[in-house]
Parts: structure tokens; C-alpha cells; sequence
């Protein structure tokens, strides 16, 4: 399969020029190759070189994955294939910084503008202080990270991240890289028919890719996107203007928010968790607990926990915690997030995993750039590749539910989590 | 570009890592897919001056693979081959040149030596 799915363009996307253009193509193609043709070659470098040599020096087989990694790290094919890997997401971030930088500061009035327009709220907290693990090191390589400002109202880092994540995704998530928020949302009208929620709450949304959907499905709903970046919410707001979506912005931290008890009837975040950290991830949990409403569910997407897959492929997917600025990415997949909902108080029975279905196929049946028939279903229908951004088929939720007082229940409630 | 144009972060924060031992490699390697994705930049402009072209109606594709090349041009195209070649190759064929002459690092440590005294 070719992949040449092409972004959607918006008002507040940098516009590439031809050579910028061709220079974020070649490392979009670049990570598609490192996948597809030097990935599969790590398996027998592993089998063949570097675990009889490691049993041989250490008496024992590798285990698991940081064993694995042992074995793997002075392994030649490897090396070639993690140092490619990294200049990858290098090349991605600095063809399109080019782009930014080009039309600085002409992006930052848009934004204004479009901000200026909209009917719908944005909150910037001026004496919010980003926790320490968005800012510590910068997440998956991105320059700047989501937080840092080159002028006061600057949305230069969320400019790059709309087009880098993009990207860096490989158009696998759909046009307007919403393939998470849409696929919950799917699995919301599959699953829970009946269940209309009246204010919905983002968590860690960025730029609002995958926030938009939700006031897309429950348009009469009051829908709020936080983050922690100041300017990835001013950016997320002045794209959802442009993109004509009335949703809410504001600066906040997910672990404490100033939002009312009982709040929100859906409460959702998309690869927020493991951009966290050991200590925030269960306030998060009991954050979002607070927050819902009687007969509410929260539903937090983000990439398989580790016991779910056998240790090589653990230890593919655990080389974005070394080499690619992902710190907490490891160790999440080694909590047991049944147990942090429960602690948070929620009950046993109305906590689990499901898979929403990946709706990529929606992005071809619109006829968006790129996306045929054909590619879209090989995306959508491929079995789960370790090191892809997209898992393939699905993608992994943990759904929690606080039933309605007994009184109350609808029929929504009636199908709660226990099936 | 004016002089007060914002300049954008152009790294991360975060210390990168060593994939391969031998020291420069990893800088290398880096250069390397750099020259590649510049290499691939130029044939994206090629074709697209052949597609805007041909918009305009001028074949420019076809007329290309169609061109004969006259004695000045087959001239001309094989001396900028072998400067290529030459440029490219400069370090091993001044290695070369210094097996030819005998020359070493002993002997240019004592001209060091010898004109530091002379």
C-alpha cells in the first residue's frame, strides 16, 4: 500500500512551500520506511546475533524486554534502524519549523483573530505553571515542547505540532488527525445508545484534533478542551474557529481543574496518559471521578498496556521511552489502570478495555486527498504492527462508568460497563 | 527576512542519544539522509517544472526523454561527471597522491619540528 494521505488544510496551518513541502513528504515516507522495510529485519538480528550472543555472555536467555534491549543495543542492524528512527523524527520536526518560522508572526495574529470571532470561550491562566514532565525534557522530540512561548500569545509550537503530529502519525488518524475522537465517538453510538451527555471535557486535548468530533456528534452539548500548554489551547481555539466548531478552550492542569463536582457526563482524553507522569496519572483518574456526573462515563484512549503483547514487541515500542523523548511512556504501560480507577473510586464492575474500532474509513469514504478506498481499509484492517503510531484496527480505551441513582437510571445507565 | 524575525527553538530539550560507537557516526549518519532528502527535494522540483510545463502545454518530460544529445553536450555532460567524481573522491585520491610520495605524519611532525628550530 502507498501511502499518500494528505492533510486537510485550515485557516491556522502553516502553508508549506514546494521544498518545505517535499522535505516533510520525505519524512513522513522516511518513518513509513523505517516501519515497513528496517523494522521487520530486527526479529532476526535478535533471533540470529544478539540472543545466542547475550546467552552466551550472561548464561541465560534474554527474558524480557530490558533484557532484550541488552541484547540489542551494540547490535549493528539495530543501531542503523533506532539512529534512522531518531534523525526521522528530527527531519519532521525541522521541515516543518521551517514553515512555521517563515510565517511568524503573521500565525499568531490569525490565531487572534479567529479567536476573536468565535462564540466560544478561551481561558489562558497567566500565572499557570506547566508541570515539570512537559517541560523537563521536550516530548517526542518536538522542539519547544507544548508549552514554551517565543512572544506573549505565541502559538508557534502548536502551529508545529498540528502539522508535525500529523506526520508523525502518517495520516493514519484521518485529514484533520481526528481519528481517536472519532472513533470514540463511534464506539459511543455503538455502545451507548441513548446516552446524551451535556457537557463533555477533553483532557490534554492540544490542538483540539481530537476534541472537535465530540461537539461534531452532541452538538447541543457545552464541550471543553484543556491543556496545560498556553499555546496549543490558543492555537486549538482559533482552529476550531476556523474550522467553524463552537468548543471550549482553556489552560489547565487535568491532575486540577477548577471545574465543579459532578460537572461533565463524558469526560475523555486521547494519548494524554502517557505523556504524564507516575504521581499525576492517578490524580488524573481521581480528577476525572470528581468531575462526572451521576450516569457519566469517562474514556481515556491512548496505546496498549505492555501485558497485552509479548516482550520483543514491548521492547520495540519501549524505544520511544530512550530515544525518543517519551519518559513516562514504559511505565504507564506497566500500571495496572483497573486498579487506578478503582482507587479512584470507582466501582470494580464499571471499569474495563475496550477497542474502538479506528474510523479511517470514514476520512476515504469523504474522498479526502490521499485517502482511497484501498489504503484506508489496509490501515483499518491490518494486524497490529509494534512501533506504528496508529495500533491498526483499533484503538485501546479504558472506559469507566458512575451509575445514575438508583431513582434516575435510564436506560443508558442500564447498559453500563458490565457487559 | 528581517532582522527581528522570530526565531523558532530548533531543538529538544532532552539529551540526545548514541546509537553507534565509533565517534561521528551518529553525525554522519544524520548528513547522510539530510543529502538524501535534499537529493529527493530536487526531483520533486523536477517534476513539478515538468508538470507546471505541461500545463502550459510543453511536454517537457517527453521532450527530455527525447532530447539527442550533440557532440558539446555529451562534452560538457562527461566533464561534469568526472569533476563529480573527483570532488568526490578527493580525500582518497589525496591518500594517493601521499603513497605515491612516500609522505607520512613523521615527516610532517619534523618539518613542525625542524622550522619551529630553522
Amino acid at each position: 500500500m502507498l501511502n499518500t494521505f494528505q492533510q486537510a488544510p485550515h485557516a491556522m496551518l502553516p502553508v508549506a512551500s514546494h521544498d518545505e513541502a517535499a522535505r516533510q513528504e520525505f519524512s513522513k515516507s522516511l518513518k513509513h520506511f523505517v516501519q515497513q522495510g528496517l523494522l521487520p529485519g530486527l526479529q532476526p538480528a535478535f533471533q540470529r546475533r544478539a540472543a545466542p550472543a547475550y546467552e552466551r555472555d550472561t548464561g541465560h536467555p534474554a527474558r524480557d524486554r530490558r533484557e532484550i534491549r541488552a541484547a540489542m543495543v551494540t547490535d549493528p542492524y539495530f543501531q542503523h534502524y533506532a539512529a534512522l528512527n531518531r534523525i526521522s523524527q528530527e527531519l519532521l520536526w525541522n521541515s516543518v519549523i521551517d514553515s512555521v518560522e517563515r510565517q511568524l508572526p503573521v500565525l499568531n495574529e490569525r490565531a487572534q483573530a479567529l479567536s476573536a470571532e468565535g462564540s466560544a470561550t478561551l481561558r489562558i491562566d497567566a500565572g499557570f505553571e506547566p508541570p515539570r514532565y512537559v517541560t523537563a525534557l521536550d516530548i517526542h522530540c518536538m522542539p519547544g515542547g507544548y508549552a514554551s512561548e517565543l512572544v506573549p500569545g505565541d502559538i508557534s509550537v502548536a502551529a508545529l505540532y498540528d502539522r508535525g503530529a500529523y506526520l508523525y502519525g502518517m495520516g493514519f488518524a484521518g485529514p484533520l488527525n481526528d481519528d481517536m475522537g472519532r472513533s470514540v465517538c463511534n464506539y459511543i453510538q455503538r455502545q451507548l445508545p441513548g446516552f446524551k451527555p451535556r457537557r463533555i471535557l477533553d483532557m490534554g486535548c492540544t490542538v483540539g484534533h481530537s476534541t472537535l468530533p465530540y461537539k461534531q456528534l452532541f452538538p447541543d452539548a457545552e464541550v471543553w478542551g484543556i491543556d496545560v500548554g498556553a499555546p496549543v489551547v490558543r492555537y486549538g481555539h482559533a482552529r476550531a474557529a476556523a474550522l467553524g466548531v463552537a468548543v471550549n478552550f482553556a489552560q489547565m492542569n487535568a491532575e486540577q481543574t477548577d471545574f465543579p463536582d459532578g460537572h461533565f457526563d463524558l469526560i475523555v482524553s486521547h494519548i494524554l496518559m502517557h505523556e504524564t507522569s507516575g504521581r499525576a496519572m492517578p490524580r488524573i483518574v481521581k480528577e476525572c471521578h470528581r468531575l462526572l456526573a451521576a450516569g457519566g462515563y469517562v474514556i481515556h484512549a491512548d496505546l496498549p498496556p505492555f501485558d497485552l503483547m509479548d516482550p520483543f514487541t514491548q521492547f520495540i515500542l519501549d524505544n520511544e521511552t530512550w530515544y525518543n523523548n517519551e519518559p513516562f511512556w514504559g511505565a504507564m504501560r506497566d500500571l495496572d489502570q483497573i486498579q487506578l480507577a478503582v482507587d479512584a473510586g470507582f466501582a470494580r464492575e464499571q471499569v474495563r478495555f475496550a477497542t474502538a474500532p479506528m474510523a479511517i474509513l470514514e476520512s476515504a469514504a469523504q474522498g479526502a486527498a490521499g485517502y482511497t478506498d484501498a489504503s484506508a481499509s489496509a490501515v483499518a484492517e491490518r494486524e497490529f504492527t509494534a512501533g506504528e503510531f496508529a495500533p491498526g484496527g483499533g484503538w485501546e480505551v479504558l472506559i469507566a462508568h458512575k451509575p445514575a441513582a438508583p431513582a434516575q437510571a435510564g436506560q443508558a445507565d442500564e447498559k453500563a460497563v458490565t457487559a | 527576512m528581517s532582522a527581528d524575525q522570530l526565531k523558532a527553538q530548533r531543538h529538544a530539550r532532552g539529551k540526545r542519544p548514541q546509537f553507534y560507537a565509533t565517534p561521528g557516526l551518529d553525525q554522519a549518519m544524520s548528513m547522510i539522509v539530510v543529502l538524501a532528502q535534499e537529493l529527493h527535494v530536487l526531483a520533486d522540483r523536477v517534476d513539478a517544472i515538468e508538470r507546471v510545463s505541461k500545463a502550459r502545454g510543453i511536454d517537457l518530460a517527453a521532450e527530455v526523454d527525447a532530447l539527442v544529445l550533440d557532440q558539446p553536450a555529451l562534452d560538457a555532460r562527461e566533464q561534469r561527471r568526472q569533476q563529480l567524481l573527483e570532488r568526490l573522491y578527493y580525500l582518497v585520491r589525496k591518500e594517493g597522491q601521499e603513497l605515491a610520495e612516500a609522505d607520512s605524519q613523521a615527516r610532517y611532525d619534523r618539518v613542525i619540528s625542524e622550522t619551529a628550530q630553522a
